[in-house]
């Protein structure tokens, strides 16, 4: 009620101003308002600019986007041939044998943490950095920001193997088992003399396998995996 | 009075819709890869220098704020900014950062201690507008410079906070001042009624507009703080055009013009701003440098004489360059925003994407396409010259990096602009030879070839489906006789891969191509094996990429993550492969691209490549020069080139002959490292007598060294004769 009156106390003001500058601008004000403007800047507007606020704009408070979850369509390029975009990560953690990198393969005994397979010494510093981040991340629930941060290893040392290991294992963590075989099977070609990380591949994929229902390839990957141990 | 009460309740309404909708209306603003700094990295000659150039770092004695690098001994000290990433924040801080021919030896704080990595902020790289192209960067007051609101209200407003939105003194004043002057040195109306002209400038100005101004001003006065409405007028003013695109508010304006946050601004610079208000194409400073300097030096006047500074600190200031920006502006980065913009289009709407200031972060990396542009610019330029003009030459030009299938640059037209037609991916060319890599990849897939393979190029004639007869000829028109599967494709033989391709069936190769990510309906028809099927470069690069990433496929993309304003995360692309071939067919398959590359029709490149880089490639060319084509990988990149006429007509230009140039000049300026590409464990290599594919003694003249699956390990001769 108070701010009713204030309002319309404003009003009143307002409209008693208005009348009195009708006659302002009548009388010489206006064109005085419109000369100190500057020829220039009237000038510099592009003429065929419409009216600033385009149809298309709508001031709505929150964009209506995805959230993380949803799972866009797939962008499609205009002769709707190259498939630009991968979906996003699902963040619904489904219950799977989970493959912490630090302590084994889905069972038993996989490359420990602290058997560190050598890194290429130039970047080790730095992807040891960003994994242990990435780990951080994933402790304090923030499962993206992990996966975030794992690409991030990945764009830097393209070829670790451990970043292959560690992105793997967090899909199949989070559930998408497919996703982590096909990381892990692409790990694979990047260590071809290096047994741990075969062995650890190798269990892997049988881990995803297993979780995808598919037993027969889990058994093959079980039998890979055996000749690493 | 009626009237009245009912005009001002309308334009009550209007003015307060105008001033919301400007205060919430913000584009989406596109980063792109922020630079990543650490020990052992490679950088192109002269990267790191184009980099900070970009970013708007200002080169000083000694670097003590956010936004400065100084020269050291080791190489450079960089302060950073610090930027709010999707995955966290990353802190401004001063990082000495040691080089030794363009590799980062080591990266020490002040203190002495190391650090493993420093990611400098992303470079802004554009924005998702609306139709009508106006763009801005939003700030706030407490993003001012020291000076920036003493300076606009000293020249435009001096009673800004205390007339009540229009200020018949400030008039009156102003004319005095003109008087005095002789001239238009200040404006009479006050900073809310440019606002209000603002809202409802167009090329008309009517009486009606002139009439409502005034009360319009009062009603602004009268809803908002005096706070309020600055901010909005600091990001509505219009203080710039670029092309097409409208540079709107003191904070786009600062990035505009000399490539800085504003916050980092030094009161001349302030000045310039403030200046140009009165109007930014008379007083474009990058157009008319002295006109520009004399409105600033006048800006700083006024502030000495109202006491604001003293002569001695005007005098310093005015002694100032201009300290415009070296950075590119003009329309930038055009195909690559194109395609981020149709991408976001699938998964946002419009309006999120103009208004809500969402922040989209790409892996578009500035180096590259800055190489990408100027290598197509520049070896379009040399070919005209060599072959006279060639009328409406096109070209397109896709870098992907070779392990995150992320793309990196994309040029789509002739001269790093485009009009129209992004011919990176609107447009799909035959692709001729480009193709073979997939035949030998099918064929290397069954197990029963390798690159010592025996086929024969003996002429082809083949029966089609409407009885004609195909009968495909070599580009230089001989047979070649019978020869090993890798010379076929390092030479391009038409004859000898038509053959492998019968053999492996058509079918099995268009499938191959399939799991490549082609997914468009391809008849099976022989004439498919020699490339008469139409792809976009972006397409063709997708199909190389995966050549590249050891047989597995990883979708192109450019979107990494999408956060609101406030930085909370709302979309993430994570990276995900898919297996397309085996590890190792697709390795014999890079050895054969590598040969094409040292001794193939793809031999070009290391006139621009130093011998020991390791490059697989391969060259198309489609029937009558139509179409130049060349494609492949280094350790780190994958790239593909296509350049042919708008009218499809025939040009000068084989695949080596046109678009090698292109692609080689690109890869000879991006960083290289040294890279081979690993053995897979059943794969070995054999020196072998090429004509016979058996093994002999590695000291026998005429031998190659070709790898091979150790089950079909070739029989071995003792001695070098066959």
């Amino acid at each position: 009620m108070y701010n009713n009156q204030i309002t319309c106390f404003k009003y009143v003001s307002l409209i008693s101003l208005m009348l009195v500058l009708g006659g302002c601008a009548a009388t010489g004000y206006g064109p005085v308002v419109e000369d100190l403007s500057v020829p220039a800047r009237a000038s510099e507007r592009l003429p065929t600019l419409p009216s600033k606020v385009p149809a298309s704009i709508q001031v709505t408070p929150a964009p209506s986007a995805p959230v993380v979850t949803a799972k866009p369509k797939a962008y499609v390029a205009p002769k709707s041939v190259v498939t630009i975009t991968a979906q996003p990560v699902s963040n619904q953690v489904v219950t799977v044998i989970a493959v912490p990198e630090n302590a084994s393969v889905a069972t038993q005994a996989a490359p420990s943490a602290a058997q560190k397979p050598p890194l290429p010494a130039s970047d080790q510093a730095v992807v040891e950095q960003l994994l242990t981040e990435a780990d951080q991340l994933k402790a304090q629930g923030k499962v993206t920001e992990a996966v975030i941060q794992l690409q991030r290893a990945q764009r830097i040392a393209p070829r670790e193997p451990k970043v292959y290991a560690r992105l793997a294992a967090l899909q199949l963590s989070l559930g998408e088992a497919s996703r982590a075989e096909q990381l892990a099977l692409k790990g694979l070609t990047l260590v071809p003399n290096k047994k741990s990380y075969q062995y650890y591949f190798w269990k892997l994929i049988g881990a995803s396998r297993s979780n995808l229902g598919d037993s027969q390839g889990e058994a093959k990957a079980i039998a890979q995996a055996a000749k690493y141990k | 009075m009626v009237i009245g009460v009912v005009a001002l309740v309308y334009l009550d309404a209007q003015i307060r819709h105008r001033f919301e909708g400007h205060r919430w209306s913000l584009p989406a603003k596109v980063y792109a890869r922020p630079l990543e700094l650490f020990k052992g990295q490679k950088m192109a000659a002269g990267q790191l220098d184009y980099e900070l150039t970009q970013l708007g770092y200002r080169w000083v004695k000694h670097a003590n704020a956010p936004g400065q690098v100084q020269k050291t001994n080791q190489g450079m000290a960089i302060y950073s900014r610090g930027f709010r990433f999707a995955d966290g924040n990353e802190p401004g801080v001063l990082v000495e950062v040691s080089l030794q021919q363009n590799t980062i030896t080591g990266l020490r704080q002040p203190s002495g201690a190391g650090l493993a990595l420093l990611r400098l902020e992303p470079q802004l790289v554009g924005g998702i507008y609306p139709a009508h192209n106006e763009d801005r960067e939003l700030i706030q007051l407490n993003d001012l410079p020291n000076g920036f609101i003493e300076t606009l209200l000293a020249v435009e407003d001096r009673n800004y906070y205390s007339h009540y939105g229009i200020s018949p003194w400030g008039i009156v004043r102003a004319l005095w001042a003109n008087i005095q002057a002789g001239a238009v040195v200040q404006g009479g109306s006050t900073l809310t009624q440019q606002l209000v002209k603002n809202f409802y400038l167009t090329d008309r100005q009517t009486l009606w507009r002139k009439i409502i101004e005034a009360p319009m001003a009062l009603l602004l006065n009268v809803h908002y703080s005096k706070d309020e409405v600055l901010e909005v007028y600091l990001n509505e003013v219009f203080v710039g055009q670029a092309g097409k695109r409208a540079i709107h508010g003191f904070g786009l304006a600062s990035r505009f013009y000399f490539g800085q946050p504003l916050s980092e601004l030094k009161l001349h610079q302030v000045a310039l701003l403030v200046g140009l208000v009165k109007g930014p194409s008379y007083y474009n400073p990058q157009r008319y440098p002295k006109r520009a300097t004399k409105r600033r030096n006048l800006v700083l006047s006024i502030l000495a004489q109202q006491n604001l500074i003293s002569d001695a600190q005007k005098m310093q200031y005015q002694g100032l360059p201009l300290d415009l920006t070296g950075a590119t502006q003009v329309s930038r980065y055009p195909a690559y925003m194109d395609v981020v913009r149709q991408q976001l289009q699938q998964h946002y709407q419009a309006s999120a994407l103009s208004s809500h200031g969402l922040r989209i972060f790409t892996s578009l990396d500035p180096w590259v396409q800055h190489q990408a542009d100027t290598a197509m610019v520049e070896q379009v330029l040399k070919l005209n010259q060599r072959h006279g003009k060639i009328q409406g030459l096109q070209g397109a030009l896709v870098v992907s990096h070779r392990d995150s299938g992320e793309l990196l640059a994309l040029v789509g037209d002739h001269n790093g602009g485009y009009a129209g037609h992004n011919w990176a991916l609107d447009r799909s060319r035959q692709v001729g030879s480009l193709l073979k890599p997939v035949i030998h990849l099918a064929a290397l897939e069954t197990g029963q070839y390798s690159p010592a393979t025996i086929i024969n190029d003996a002429p082809v004639s083949l029966q089609q489906s409407d009885g004609t007869l195909w009968q495909p000829q070599n580009y230089d028109r001989k047979s070649h006789g019978k020869v090993p599967m890798y010379e076929a494709l390092a030479m391009s033989y038409n004859q000898a891969n038509v053959r492998l391709g019968m053999q492996v069936g058509v079918d099995k190769v268009l499938q191959q191509l399939k799991k490549m990510g082609v997914d468009q309906f391809i008849p099976a028809y022989p004439s498919a094996l020699l490339g008469a099927v139409e792809m976009s470069p972006l397409q063709v690069n997708q199909v190389y990429q995966t050549i590249a990433g050891n047989g597995f496929y990883s979708p192109l993309s450019l979107v990494r993550q999408v956060t609101e304003a406030n930085g909370q995360l709302l979309s993430h692309f994570p990276f995900a492969v898919r297996q397309a071939a085996s590890n190792d067919a697709t390795y014999l398959l890079q050895h054969e691209m590598r040969m094409a590359a040292h001794y193939g029709t793809a031999k070009g490149v290391y006139q621009y490549l130093p011998k020991q880089q390791q490059v697989s490639a391969k060259t198309g060319t489609t029937n009558d020069l139509k179409d130049s084509w060349f494609a492949g990988f280094s350790g780190q990149h994958v790239a593909t080139v296509w350049l042919g006429r708008e009218d499809a007509k025939p040009t000068p230009l084989t695949g080596a002959g046109g678009a090698l140039h292109v692609w080689a000049q690109l890869m000879q300026h991006l960083a290289y490292t040294s890279y081979k590409d690993i053995k897979p464990q059943l794969i070995e290599y054999y020196h072998l007598n090429a004509k016979t594919g058996k093994a002999m003694p590695n000291n026998c003249p005429n031998g190659v060294w070709l790898p091979i699956p150790k089950v079909s390990a070739p029989a071995f001769n003792k001695t070098c004769g066959y």
